[in-house]
């Protein structure tokens, strides 16, 4: 009784302290507070309250009624899997499934050494083409032009990621090389490419270049533009690595190499170790970033999940509820970035531990 | 170190040189559909409303991917083999020009730049795209001078906006600008009563009075406030193939005005009215060699899609949802400005 007492004392007194401090911000406090309530309060009666869930109440979704999920559940399939054929679209659910545990495998610790990472990527990548693509095993072929939705958006983001690290680290490295063609030449590669538009190189990569160069050399449209993608993933990310080159001291490196280590051996053991967790808040952000940045691609014609979710409310009968689709899709988006920063946040403090 | 570059850059020479003379020894674009057995024809970044659209199982839809099919099969035999490659409005020009697809048909407008400065040839019209305007309905207006001083509501930055003002400067008629970045808002803004009337293309219109919460509020003015005749593009040089198009179309409408449909078509090849008749059905042999096909070429397009009409009624007209009227898109028989040519 006395500690509900003290509590509440508290509660109130810190109230007082933090929220009604002066006449102005109990003034601030009620307004903000009250346009709070009103904005949770309509948004939850459009989005559960007044919603029509039912496909067979179709014909209630009118202007003054609340959000019409009844798009999702008649349209869902073509947001998720664009234009996948219908019968075959376990495929691409399944081929999903397995890269985004191939994605949560690699960030577990125990996989942290080069031979595991690659062995799991190998095998999670070459599953998940297999599947998608098909043409062995009994599958059907179904080419990339018909990819598309959630694993077509997810396949460009680990391709360029899976492309583009490896590549980040070679540039890193080649920017803080003592040879100075190699240093010049890194150093002229990553700005070029960081001072282009993404859009531009991506509208290059699918269209320009076929145009330029001979027919045997085009190669797939979806593996030039994820190419193009990690290029320019690649630029910004040798920049974050070479930040984390540069935070460990010099003095590790040249102790590491007096005790007679090899230079294999002194970057793989003593220095990526470091410079990746000493950059692991930015590493995070550009990964987000380029979650976020594969919508892009609707651009150039790839049916990505942001462009089935245009195709889905591009029909006279659909036309109304582009609200709730992009809510539907910016849902997707955010379940992934959420669990890519919360993952963040644990890699974080996880890796502090004995980092003194 | 020299005299290994330059052999280098005539090797390159050949390489490419070689290709092109093996691209002109079959015959071009038309040559390669029938080798690939697929046509390669534009789909879309999404959906385009009544015209390029995805169903609920992932398929294309609308009036120019039936007319897709209608060449694949006028070429290959079958609706089936066509394979539609996802193109945005940019990228449409570029993508023929790298040979990613055969043909444009995604409602382009035959234009002047377009037609000599991209390297591209351009069909007959296939379909009259007209801009409308459509109004409240408790304003009684009956034509667009009805109007004058309303609220005018546009997408911005698109030819819908500089149509309007040409043809209100033309007429002198004075009216307020409201203008919208997405076609959504215009919309909602329109619902909300802001707008007196809208301007746009008439499948546009048609759904978004369809969608409205009180559809007979609305009314679509009869008034035509721009034309844009539409085509089918190829590359410049793809004789062969555009006459394919051409006449392609040109069956379509003469199977239209001969009463051919998809479902009397097998009858009408039994026991044809006319020459004419024979000929497009292919009962006169030889009729459709001349062009590099079967001769039962058009009777199995209009087997597979029907007439124009019938294409035209199923994915923008009167069974669809959009509901638009025939109006320019009719046969010069119906008050239209199509026709078929002469098919001898």
């Amino acid at each position: 009784m006395e500690a509900t007492f003290k509590e509440r004392f508290s509660l109130l007194q810190w109230m007082q302290r933090r929220l009604f401090a002066s006449w102005f911000d109990s003034a601030a406090t009620i307004v903000l507070g009250f346009l709070m309530v009103w904005v949770v309060w309509q948004s939850l009666d459009w989005a559960v309250f007044r919603a029509i869930w039912s496909l067979e109440d179709r014909d209630l979704c009118t202007v003054d009624a609340g959000a019409c999920w009844a798009v999702i559940e008649d349209r869902g399939r073509l947001i998720l899997f664009g234009l996948y054929p219908y019968e075959e679209q376990w495929r691409s659910t399944l081929a999903c499934l397995i890269i985004v545990l191939t994605i949560v495998l690699s960030c577990l610790p125990v996989f942290w050494s080069a031979r595991r990472l690659i062995l799991l990527w190998v095998i999670g990548f070459g599953l998940f083409v297999i599947l998608m693509r098909g043409g062995i095993a009994g599958l059907s072929l179904v080419t990339s032009e018909k990819w598309g939705g959630l694993s077509l958006t997810i396949f460009i983001f680990s391709g360029v990621f899976l492309i583009g690290m490896p590549l980040a680290v070679l540039l890193a490295l080649g920017r803080r090389s003592s040879l100075p063609v190699i240093a010049k030449v890194t150093g002229l590669f990553i700005d070029f490419f960081r001072s282009l538009p993404l859009l531009a190189i991506l509208f290059s990569a699918a269209v320009v270049i076929p145009l330029v160069v001979p027919e045997w050399l085009h190669g797939n449209k979806l593996m030039r533009v994820v190419f193009a993608f990690s290029l320019f993933f690649a630029a910004y990310q040798a920049e974050i690595i070479r930040a984390g080159f540069q935070s460990t001291s010099q003095g590790q490196e040249e102790a590491a190499i007096a005790l007679g280590m090899p230079y294999w051996s002194v970057l793989l053991d003593i220095l990526l170790p470091q410079a990746f967790r000493n950059t692991l808040p930015s590493t995070i952000n550009q990964a987000v970033i380029t979650f976020k940045e594969t919508s892009i691609v609707t651009v150039i014609g790839f049916f990505e999940i942001m462009a089935s979710g245009n195709a889905a409310i591009g029909t006279g009968e659909w036309g109304q509820q582009f609200v709730e689709v992009y809510v539907f899709v910016a849902l997707v988006y955010f379940v992934f970035v959420f669990s890519l920063s919360r993952y963040g946040a644990w890699l974080e403090t996880h890796m502090r531990v004995g980092h003194g | 170190m020299n005299k290994f570059i330059s052999n280098l850059i005539v090797a390159a020479a050949l390489t490419v040189s070689g290709t092109t003379i093996v691209q002109s020894a079959d015959e071009g674009t038309l040559g390669k559909i029938k080798e690939r057995d697929s046509l390669l024809c534009t789909g879309h970044n999404g959906s385009y409303l009544g015209f390029a659209e995805v169903d609920d199982k992932g398929a294309w839809q609308g009036f120019d991917v039936e007319f897709c099919r209608a060449l694949a099969t006028a070429i290959l035999g079958s609706p089936e083999k066509v394979q539609f490659v996802p193109i945005s409005w940019a990228q449409r020009f570029p993508s023929i020009q790298s040979g990613d697809i055969d043909v444009i048909i995604k409602v382009t407008g035959w234009t002047m730049t377009r037609d000599t400065e991209l390297g591209l040839q351009f069909s007959r019209p296939y379909f009259i795209g007209p801009f409308y305007t459509m109004a409240k309905t408790e304003l009684g207006a009956k034509s667009i001078s009805d109007l004058e001083g309303g609220v005018f509501c546009v997408n911005a930055g698109t030819t819908v906006e500089r149509v309007l003002a040409d043809y209100m400067e033309t007429n002198g008629i004075e009216y307020e600008s409201l203008s919208f970045e997405k076609g959504e808002e215009l919309r909602a803004a329109l619902y909300a009563g802001r707008c007196d009337a809208i301007a746009g293309f008439g499948p546009f219109l048609s759904s978004t009075r369809i969608n409205a919460p009180d559809p007979d509020s609305l009314t679509i003015i009869g008034d035509v406030i721009k034309l844009e005749p539409e085509g089918i593009v190829v590359r410049q040089g793809d004789d062969a193939l555009l006459d394919v198009v051409n006449w392609m179309v040109s069956a379509l409408l003469l199977a239209e005005e001969n009463g051919i449909t998809q479902a009397n078509v097998d009858d009408v090849r039994n026991n044809p009215p006319s020459p004419t008749v024979e000929r497009l059905l292919g009962v006169t042999p030889g009729a459709g060699t001349r062009l590099g096909l079967n001769d039962d070429w058009a009777y199995n397009v209009i087997k597979a899609v029907g007439n124009y009409g019938e294409i035209y009624d199923r994915t923008i007209g009167e069974s669809s949802r959009y509901k638009l009227p025939r109006g320019l898109n009719n046969l010069w028989t119906n008050g239209g400005l199509l026709y078929p040519l002469v098919h001898d």
